[in-house]
């Protein structure tokens, strides 16, 4: 997988993919894709956002690291959806696209801690993220109106200690496993 | 009491089951021992996977008493992936846990 920046000539395949059944747990997006074509266009300059591609450059979904504060040394992960159910399918593409993300965030940037925030009923991603080492914070209850009704948010933290110990090992099990199922199936 | 492949199969399929009851009829997963977990043939992505990882990882420390990790350094050294399909699932559970075939 690779990670490029995300640009305004992906609005209509991102615009999509928000519209998809697989988004219904993030944040409202753009209602039409010049408007998204818009909200591309006017990310501050210190945001990363990508496209998450395969090898081949098809794109397979989008993921950003937001809200950089090199002072505080922390920043937000969201945007975080694949988009091509079939392109991903069996392949660990979110495990791969989230390790680049944090290399970005914890090598590159040097950051100590990365956050977010998980819509209460998204209880995949919320699972997920657990597993893939993050802690849950708190609550901001009632914070997002989504599907027609609130729903608390829950924040999520990482700290780069944990990033070490915990998420790298368990994304290289799971690459590992990939790349192993992969060769065995050609 | 050590894990049997009996067991690791039922806490296999439970995991699966857990995982169909949040998916529609026609991306049901298949309760069979040849059922692909990972790969091309997979209906699973990795979020689906992690899922049913963390259901196993939760039924086998239940029933052994301790903490149970199937993405540690038994699964990063295998030639062939533990999560291929539901039979190497089970034998890698039968290594990992010391149970009996």
């Amino acid at each position: 997988m690779n990670l490029r920046p995300l640009v305004v000539e992906d609005a209509a395949v991102t615009f999509r993919w928000r519209q998809s059944a697989r988004a219904r747990h993030l944040n409202r997006g753009a209602a039409t894709p010049a408007a998204q074509e818009r909200w591309i266009a006017t990310r501050p300059s210190d945001d990363f956002c990508f496209v998450i591609e395969l090898k081949t450059g098809e794109p397979a979904g989008m993921i950003s690291l937001i809200d950089v504060d090199t002072w505080h040394r922390r920043a937000e992960a969201g945007h975080f959806l694949i988009g091509e159910e079939e392109t991903a399918r069996g392949i660990p593409a979110a495990v791969e696209a989230l390790k680049l993300l944090y290399e970005l965030a914890f090598d590159r940037l040097k950051l100590a801690r990365v956050y977010g925030t998980i819509a209460s009923e998204n209880v995949a991603m919320h699972r997920w993220q657990l597993y893939m080492g993050m802690k849950e914070e708190g609550r901001l209850r009632r914070h997002y109106f989504i599907g027609g009704h609130f729903q608390d948010a829950i924040c999520m933290g990482l700290l780069e200690e944990e990033y070490r110990r915990t998420t790298l090992p368990r994304m290289l099990a799971l690459l590992s496993a990939g790349r192993s199922t992969a060769v065995r199936g050609q | 009491m050590p894990i049997t492949q009996e067991s690791a199969l039922r806490i296999v399929y439970q995991a699966l089951t857990n995982l169909n009851e949040e998916r529609d009829g026609q991306a049901q997963v298949p309760l069979a021992p040849e059922t692909a977990l990972f790969g091309k043939s997979s209906l699973l992505d990795s979020l689906a996977l992690v899922s049913v990882i963390v259901d196993i990882e939760t039924a086998l420390s239940d029933e052994l008493g301790v903490p149970i990790c199937l993405t540690g350094e038994d699964a990063l050294n295998r030639e062939e992936s533990p999560f291929a399909d539901v039979r190497s699932l089970c034998a890698f559970i039968l290594q990992l846990t010391g149970g009996r075939s």
